[in-house]
């Protein structure tokens, strides 16, 4: 079958005025063909999504040619025609719906091709099904979550009866479950409809399936192949700044142990009859070491945030009233990371708008540091101090021209001498791994991504809170920016005494970084405990459809199919601690 | 103390799903009869014909299940500048379309120093102020019981005949019409977002007093900047979301929502466009 897409010697250069112009994409030759299901890898700037934009005619060629069916993307007559056939999905769900609900929003690329009414009609029944919205379709789209609007996008897309689909990083801003819907309608249109999928991503998880991996790497391809072929090489991965899966992650660190475990795994499935065929039923090497060594640190014990059954209602008194918090319980000790766990509506934007006093309760206790904030006449100024919101996507609120200024904001409407806020702005950076000299003149918008939340992040540090509370600090950035992220929590937290309250649904960074976890749905705290108290019984969190750390799940797999580990490792070092204990060669 | 709640405030394309011969009528005919209704409320200088007017539309909020506080909920904040109005009304008003031009004798009422209001003065603040109720009235009317979307569709079909003739716009006036409601909780979410941010990190926006305008409207710069280039971001993403759908403009659409009007709609239409005419047309004595 010839190639639905052939890309020869695709040069994409950006010339802007007064710039050096930026080679993002630098001679890929490539060809997709029909119903190949193809994930295309990379950190950012590495010019996948510049690639994307040359699929469907968004973007022409600087040097070479890209060829759809047999249309060059050159030629402007077949533009419609190109862009029928290669559907695109992008990454920010709210920037891609155009009507105000959602089966007219399916039906506009069909309404923009001159579909007649009676076939229209029969295509937004079609594609609201196949994406599983036939029940929200007369909903505005602003009353969806994230993952309901990326299936939106994906049916106005399949309304236009596309060959190729490409998702230009559609599961990046996602919480989990938003993102597992996703690559299953995704994985299912390759499959039944034979649809060709080009998916962009950096989560390596999702290229397991693939039929293909393309890595790029400053515009150049610089591996390709069967995920398998792809993942083995952990090392090269690495060094272009990406991860490998979790599951081939974990087999690479057995199969130093024992050779016999491959290092090319992909799935659990197969990690579990690797394990097996090695381990027999041959009893443990090593004799059994206790998680002593994992037991959280002792705290002092004084609660610095003290909330009993806190609730919330919106838009109080209106018709539109909703209860957003129903009974809400929650505390941190003095020095300790707490996690908060939950969906999109689950109350956890609202639970920490109450930590700095944003919101104030309707009920219940809400008593954070010394103040009480039921009394209406506590000083929530001086509260905000003392608690660092950072908000998700921080990066959104830089407002001025120079990092430095932009970080010196805070300091400067506390009232400080001109002294005093530039050693905490330089303080702040340096916390943040921004030197001080080096970045408080450059332009705010010519940082990174990551380097922009960083900046955000030194914002809030520059007040010198006493409880940090993040937000979802990982979302959206590449591996390297989520490690360096977490990297630089962490050692803040040892270098000061912060207590420290971090939203996530990555439950891997939860086990990383937390000593206890609160799970909070449909405004109501689920349960709590220490992450490994969590995790061992993983049913209320797969109830939830939050899940659990990677490595516990393979754990979890590993003893229901009779190998008998423990069960509660939650880090990676554990998990390979215990198993080594049953994979260590007979001398 | 719900400083930061902004969707308290904005009423706009505040669509109360309830099901009601209000929510039902065609939007083209609401449209009209809406425009009709306002040219009424505006030019109607008597009492009699606010009177009519004002229990019509009364009748309709009833008639639409809004609650009555919830439509009038636009006047709490209005209130003072109304009743300021009024009362400047009463103090300098000389004449105009209550007074003898229009052949209406005005009748001291008091006096106390120089000012002396007449019936004619009375008359012009009671009007406006009936006027102003009205108004506010039939626009929650309009925007609680009418999706945006129908609003939108209902503009394009309207004037779809003039695109025709005149090559009039009317597709792409729609479809701002769309994107822009269909950004407006979108916008008004992000903006509490990076209010609640700045804050978050000492910023005092509005915390200055009501006198000192220029320290306000520099608290201000740390919410707009990042809404107004957020706001850019977005619309390039959109540019890109509606071109990689095809969209080449309005010629060649098909559409998917087709409007059909009943004898509601048109018995609806008649009795609005006839007690507009009415009102307007009766010389009413007072």
């Amino acid at each position: 079958m010839p190639p639905v897409i052939r890309i020869d010697n695709l040069w994409h250069i950006y010339n802007r005025e007064g710039e050096r112009p930026i080679e993002a994409v630098r001679g890929i030759s490539l060809e997709i063909h029909p119903g190949e299901y193809v994930v295309i890898v990379g950190q950012n700037g590495s010019g996948k999504s510049t690639l994307a934009k040359h699929l469907n005619a968004l973007l022409l060629p600087t040097r070479g040619d890209v060829w759809i069916n047999d249309w060059n993307t050159r030629d402007r007559e077949h533009k419609l025609d190109i862009r029928s056939t290669v559907g695109m999905v992008f990454q920010n769900p709210d920037n891609q719906i155009v009507a105000t609900i959602v089966e007219e929003d399916v039906a506009f690329g069909p309404e923009n091709l001159g579909v007649p009414h009676e076939e229209l009609r029969r295509r937004v029944d079609w594609a609201l099904d196949l994406v599983g919205m036939t029940e929200f379709r007369y909903r505005p789209p602003h009353r969806l979550s994230g993952g309901q609007k990326q299936r939106v996008a994906i049916a106005g897309v399949m309304a236009m009866k596309p060959q190729v689909l490409v998702l230009d990083e559609s599961t990046a801003l996602l919480d989990p479950l938003g993102r597992r819907q996703v690559l299953e309608i995704a994985r299912r249109l390759n499959r039944e409809e034979g649809l060709t999928v080009v998916a962009i991503t950096h989560f390596m998880e999702e290229a397991v399936h693939a039929d293909r991996v393309i890595v790029l790497h400053k515009g150049e391809i610089a591996l390709q192949g069967t995920p398998r072929e792809v993942f083995r090489q952990a090392d090269r991965l690495r060094d272009l700044a990406l991860d490998v899966p979790p599951v081939t992650d974990l087999a690479q660190r057995l199969h130093a142990i024992n050779p016999r475990i491959p290092p090319d795994l992909l799935t659990l499935e197969e990690l579990v009859e690797a394990v097996r065929a090695v381990v027999g039923t041959r009893a443990p090497v090593t004799p059994a070491r206790g998680g002593a060594n994992h037991t959280p640190q002792t705290q002092n014990g004084r609660r610095v945030v003290d909330i009993a059954d806190l609730r919330h209602l919106y838009l109080r008194n209106t018709p539109l009233e909703v209860e957003a918090l129903k009974g809400v319980d929650f505390d941190v000790l003095d020095g300790e990371t707490v996690a908060i766990m939950g969906h999109t509506g689950s109350g956890k934007s609202t639970l920490i708008q109450h930590l700095n006093g944003l919101l104030r309760p309707h009920g219940g206790r809400a008593r954070i540091l010394d103040y009480d904030l039921t009394d209406p006449k506590a000083d929530v100024r001086a509260l905000r101090r003392r608690v660092g919101l950072v908000f998700q996507f921080a990066e959104d609120q830089l407002f001025e021209r120079y990092v430095g200024d932009d970080v010196a904001f805070g300091p400067r409407q506390l009232g400080l001498s001109r002294e005093e806020v530039r050693e905490r702005v330089r303080e702040a950076m340096n916390a943040v791994g921004l030197d001080f000299d080096t970045f408080k003149d450059r332009y705010v918008w010519a940082l990174s991504g990551g380097e922009k939340r960083r900046a955000a992040l030194a914002g809030i540090l520059a007040l010198r809170p006493e409880i940090l509370v993040l937000d979802e600090p990982t979302a959206g950035l590449d591996p390297q920016g989520r490690n360096t992220i977490l990297g630089l929590i962490r050692r803040l937290k040892a270098e000061r005494h912060l207590s420290l309250v971090l939203v996530s649904h990555n439950m891997d960074e939860v086990a990383r970084m937390a000593q206890r976890g609160f799970v909070l749905a449909d405004g109501r705290t689920v349960t709590s405990g220490t992450p490994r108290q969590l995790f061992s019984q993983p049913q209320t969190l797969y109830d939830l459809n939050l899940g659990i750390p990677h490595v516990t799940e393979a754990m979890h797999a590993l003893a229901d199919a009779g190998i008998p580990v423990r069960r509660d490792c939650i880090t990676i070092e554990e998990a390979v601690g215990e198993l080594s204990r049953y994979l260590i060669p007979d001398t | 103390m719900d400083e930061f709640e902004l969707a308290r405030y904005v009423t706009i394309g505040q669509y109360l799903p309830l099901d009601s011969r209000v929510h039902r009528m065609d939007p083209r005919f609401k449209l009209v009869a809406f425009t009709a209704l306002v040219v009424a409320v505006t030019f109607t200088p008597s009492y009699i014909g606010n009177a009519v007017l004002l229990v019509l539309i009364s009748y309709l909020v009833v008639l639409a299940r809004i609650p009555f506080g919830y439509a009038l909920s636009g006047l709490k904040p209005a209130l003072p500048v109304l009743l300021l109005l009024m009362a400047l009304q009463m103090i300098f008003y000389t004449e105009g379309f209550a007074g003898p031009a229009a052949g209406i004798a005005c009748v001291p009422l008091f006096k106390v120093w120089l000012i002396e209001p007449t019936t004619c003065s009375l008359k012009l603040a009671l009007v406006s102020a009936a006027r102003f109720i009205e108004l506010l009235m039939l626009t929650s009317l309009l925007t609680l019981t009418t999706t945006t979307t129908e609003l939108a569709h209902g503009v394009e079909r309207l004037f779809a005949p003039l695109q025709r003739r005149i090559n009039f716009p009317a597709h792409e006036l729609a479809l701002i019409l769309t994107i822009a409601l269909r950004f407006v909780p979108t916008f008004a979410e992000e903006l509490e977002r990076i209010m609640k941010a700045q804050v978050s990190r000492g910023a005092r926006i509005g915390g200055y007093g009501r006198f000192r305008v220029i320290q306000n409207t520099k608290a201000l710069l740390p919410v707009l900047v990042p809404l107004f280039m957020n706001a850019f971001r977005r619309a390039e993403d959109l540019i890109l979301a509606m071109e990689a759908r095809c969209y080449v403009g309005g010629r060649g659409r098909t559409h998917y929502t087709e409007l059909h009007s009943t004898q509601a709609d048109y018995l609806g239409l008649a009795l609005a466009l006839g007690i507009a005419i009415l009102v307007l047309a009766m010389p009413w004595p007072w």
